[in-house]
């Protein structure tokens, strides 16, 4: 299945805005990211949160196809 | 209740926002501006740049007003924030709160920008003499926070 990723502020800057990935069906947003700072270990320094369709979620939370995915470092709107 | 909620990338006008929690029965309208300071942890702000994942930080702060109107009899409420480059002495955040009494309406305005600034997805970086840096990524460890400084000089004073 299929999933679009974005990524905000710095995570932006190191990743890009975003991009569409295959997942296997199952897939957590939490095993989703910890895939993600595999590939690119810089970034799992970064204390993360995560939305799916605009709404936080657990890192439990299970994917399905056609989720948005965004990764947040910590907010500092205000 | 009535609400009024904007991601905007042009100054915000105190003005509209008083006027859109007007209400005859409110007998308090409180005013909280966020405003670009001209220096944070010893470095001199130069300017400020606001990103948002918009409609997800509308949709957040329409969640946070109706929960402030859960815990306040609140007349309205209208939040407000910038994106893009706020220079100093602008404001990047607006929230007004109006209210039957002043208690309710300090009380709720003051909670709606401490439960802003922990959630709403907005992220804002600092530009300063010297540098820039993500405000709020530096806490996630080392590797994050301070960027390698730029060449370019600091933008005039206003």
């Amino acid at each position: 299945m299929r999933v679009r990723l974005r990524f905000f502020a710095s995570l932006r800057e190191r990743l890009g805005p975003g991009e569409v990935r295959t997942v296997r069906p199952g897939t957590t947003a939490g095993s989703l990211w910890d895939s993600l700072v595999r590939s690119q270990p810089a970034v799992g320094a970064v204390c993360i949160r995560i939305a799916v369709n605009e709404r936080y979620v657990d890192p439990e939370h299970e994917l399905a196809d056609g989720d948005e995915v965004a990764f947040f470092p910590p907010v500092s709107g205000g | 209740m009535a609400e009024r909620f904007e991601i905007v990338d042009a100054p915000i006008d105190p003005a509209g926002l008083l006027a859109a929690v007007g209400d005859p029965a409110a007998g308090a309208s409180v005013l909280f501006l966020g405003t670009t300071r001209s220096e944070n942890s010893g470095r001199r702000v130069t300017r400020l740049e606001y990103e948002a994942f918009a409609g997800m930080a509308l949709r957040e702060m329409r969640q946070l007003a109706r929960q402030a109107s859960r815990r306040w009899p609140l007349r309205r409420v209208a939040m407000v924030h910038r994106i893009g480059v706020v220079p100093v002495g602008e404001a990047s955040v607006g929230i007004a709160v109006s209210a039957g009494h002043r208690g309710e309406a300090f009380d709720a305005c003051h909670w709606l920008i401490d439960r802003l600034k922990e959630i709403v997805p907005i992220w804002k970086k600092e530009h300063y003499l010297g540098g820039t840096v993500w405000i709020g990524a530096q806490q996630g460890g080392p590797g994050d926070g301070l960027q390698a400084p730029r060449k370019r000089r600091a933008a005039r004073s206003r």
